[in-house]
């Protein structure tokens, strides 16, 4: 294959011309080094940016699926790493290093030629040597650790990196968690002891001290979520080999586009973002992107695109997947929502909300052309596990134009934003990422048509929906004081509570699988009284508004 | 060395304990009994690693009709196991009596609701009968095998097929 004809030529050369001067860069730094180290001095100017541009031709050479780069870059961070940890293996390392990085180099430049022998022998070689030189633990994630304190390690500072276990990562974030909690008790026994009466000097100390446990115990949430925070290149990077082999197996011709690969997400969700992305890229190259033929007739180009971009929004990254196909057929989602009862006949809904349906069960578009290959996934399963994750999809389409998936995920899953409701006697956390307002309401606002609760909320004319009904007990049966407004993807939705017991960070704690698969509730978590709450799925809360409001 | 003292000492005990099974076996059950409704039962102890007072237990809304709600203990969020509804007895109202038995099912540790904790006791298996024919139409086949206590009759549950068939 010549590459001129090779799908990604234009992409390969883009990669060349970005790795090949680092690749270089890392060679010319380690033979400095090496005479730096052999005087005896430390050259930490020299090494401070090598793990820094080894990740990137890392991360660049698994997004372009060369994964002998890959893999001889990430050795190549290891053996930095145990140099400038233990100056005493550099002298034998040293050379390693050298002979390493002028591989790589080879690796960078012969990637556009595709004639580039594997550097296999040599990487086992350094993987031993590695390991003679350290116990590594099997399952490593590397962290990212700047060394502020540049007294501690000496006149260059430096950028040291620690390889942590996941699995004490995880255990270090759970006893985090549970500190959490007890600050919360302390916070509310706080609160309650001087309740209602002016505070006596102890109480007021104590009342200062407690709020500056909960200041440290803020930045120490942040400090740890930073170190659970990975590229999203690490996923990003399995679908340039995926697109290329599904796209050949439709006879389609295919490119992969990706941007942003260097936002950073919590390890937990990198590790299960994965499958929803997989559906979400296998649908568009099987169902949304056209045969190559009808494209040349349609005038489009005969190469589609997918789009994978990536970028941070406040605590929220936002993730698109895109491709320039046929788009989705709002007609066609309206017919079936009809002919599965979630959407009256009488309805004529917004264009927003019919591109919602399509994330309803039975409803996603994928069996236009099941006939054809019977694989895709339901867009339901798609969506489904993206809010497992704290998140949400919405999609727009342009007919005959394309097709845009946006999902939109908080940073880390451990520690919610919620807002605390109480229900009957029992309280709830709601998602604070999902609320829009709170409203303080009588009785008369909430009119009911046709069996569903419905009120005026800024011009707008929402749903609402009682919380002891949907949440399984009875309606109407509490003082209903407040309509907790959520934001729905298409339009708001109230539900009805009896308190608003404020705002609260809760640790997030997995339903246990004995719960089966509550309809209404997404985890659980552990509030500072040491009760358990349930956290709300406000997402499918709303989404069972569409069906009540439907029928 | 005492290690080799203590090794060899295991040995003759492991011997002695190989040799046994020449005479009739009489194999104790260990047990933990306790009280649902009127009657006594009791699951291997060996399942239960250990039985709380009833903390405040949360209702999950939309969970399987067996699941009495959730607790805390100590930091980890329990299931809790309503067993009277799986025998085909009305749920109760919890007392100062009232105890969780956290069990280990299937891999998954789920605490059981129960009215009273009586005893942990013995019971050698060849004092186990099956369950008569009305005791296994009303409790499915979570009775095994019923025992004696005293005057008293003690139905051994298998806790796995109390939570069996559900959703």
């Amino acid at each position: 294959m010549t590459s001129q004809e090779h799908p990604f030529a234009a992409l390969l050369a883009d990669y060349v011309a970005e790795c090949l001067p680092l690749a270089e860069d890392v060679l010319e730094r380690a033979i400095a080094l090496e005479r730096t180290w052999a005087g005896g001095e430390e050259g930490a100017d020299l090494y401070q940016p090598l793990k820094g541009l080894l990740h990137t031709i890392k991360g660049n050479s698994a997004m372009m699926g060369l994964a002998p780069a890959q893999e001889l870059a990430h050795s190549l961070e290891d053996l930095t790493g145990l140099l400038v940890e233990a100056p005493a293996r550099r002298s034998d390392g040293i050379d390693l290093l050298v002979q390493g990085t002028g591989l790589l180099v080879d690796q960078v430049r012969g990637a556009e030629l595709g004639e580039v022998a594997n550097p296999s022998e040599y990487i086992e070689s350094l993987r031993a040597y590695l390991e003679r030189s350290a116990d590594l633990p099997s399952e490593a994630t590397t962290v990212e650790r700047r060394t502020e304190d540049r007294r501690a390690t000496g006149d260059g500072g430096g950028h040291a990196i620690v390889r942590v276990d996941a699995q004490r990562l995880d255990a270090l974030l759970e006893t985090f968690g549970e500190a959490m909690i007890a600050q919360a008790g302390l916070r509310d026994a706080v609160k309650a002891m001087t309740h209602g009466r002016r505070r006596t000097k102890e109480e007021a100390a104590l009342d200062r001290a407690a709020l500056t446990l909960d200041r440290t115990l803020e930045r120490l949430e942040r400090a740890l979520m930073e170190t659970r925070l990975l590229p999203i290149a690490t996923v990003f990077g399995r679908f340039t080999r995926l697109v290329r082999d599904l796209a050949r197996d439709e006879g389609k011709r295919v490119r992969l586009e990706v941007a942003g690969g260097d936002t950073r997400l919590d390890k937990t969700l990198i590790d299960r973002l994965g499958e929803p992305l997989v559906h979400l890229i296998t649908n568009a190259i099987i169902h949304g992107i056209e045969p190559t033929a009808d494209r040349i007739a349609l005038g489009k180009p005969e190469e589609a695109v997918i789009t994978l971009c990536a970028v941070q929004r406040g605590d929220r990254v936002i993730l698109t997947v895109g491709d320039d196909g046929r788009g989705l057929d709002p007609e066609r989602i309206l017919l079936k929502a009809r002919a599965l009862g979630v959407a009256a006949a009488s309805e004529t809904p917004s264009l927003e909300e019919v591109y919602a349906m399509a994330f309803l069960p039975g409803l996603s578009t994928a069996d236009r052309v099941s006939s054809l290959s019977g694989r895709g996934v339901g867009l339901d399963v798609v969506a489904g596990s993206i809010r497992a994750l704290g998140g949400h999809v919405t999609v727009g389409s342009e007919p005959g134009r394309g097709t845009l998936f946006t999902l939109r995920l908080p940073l880390t899953v451990a520690v919610l934003r919620s807002l605390l409701v109480e229900v009957d006697n029992e309280r709830y956390a709601v998602p604070l990422a999902d609320v829009a307002e709170t409203v303080r309401i009588n009785g008369a606002v909430v009119r009911q048509v046709a069996g569903q609760g419905m009120m005026t909320w800024r011009d707008e004319v929402i749903p609402v929906l009682d919380g002891g009904r949907v949440l399984g007990g009875e309606a109407g049966s509490g003082p209903r004081r407040y309509c907790v407004i959520l934001r729905a993807s298409t339009r708001h939705r109230g539900l009805l509570v009896d308190t608003l017991l404020g705002h609260q960070d809760v640790v997030v704690k997995a339903l246990d699988p004995a719960l089966g698969r509550p309809a209404t509730v997404a985890a659980t978590t552990i509030l500072g009284d040491g009760r358990v709450a349930c956290i709300l799925d406000t997402g499918r809360i709303a989404e069972g508004l569409i069906e009540i409001g439907a029928r | 060395m005492p290690t080799n003292h203590v090794l060899a000492f295991a040995d003759r005990m492991q011997a002695a304990a190989s040799a046994a099974p020449t005479a009739p076996v009489e194999r104790d059950l260990h047990l933990v009994v306790f009280e649902l409704g009127a009657e006594e039962y009791a699951v291997p102890i060996a399942m239960v690693r250990e039985v709380v007072r009833v903390a405040d237990i949360t209702r999950v809304p939309n969970a399987p009709p067996h699941i009495r709600g959730v607790m805390n203990l100590r930091g980890r969020i329990l299931p809790v196991v309503e067993i009277r509804t799986r025998l085909g007895l009305e749920a109760n109202e919890l007392t100062p009596n009232s105890r969780v038995v956290v069990a280990d099912v299937r891999n998954r540790t789920l605490g059981c609701l129960v009215d009273r904790v009586v005893q942990v006791m013995r019971l050698a298996e060849s004092q186990v009968v099956p369950p008569p024919d009305e005791v296994r139409s009303s409790a499915g086949d979570a009775i095994t095998g019923v025992g004696r206590r005293g005057d008293r009759l003690l139905m051994l549950l298998e806790l796995e097929r109390t939570l069996h068939g559900e959703a």
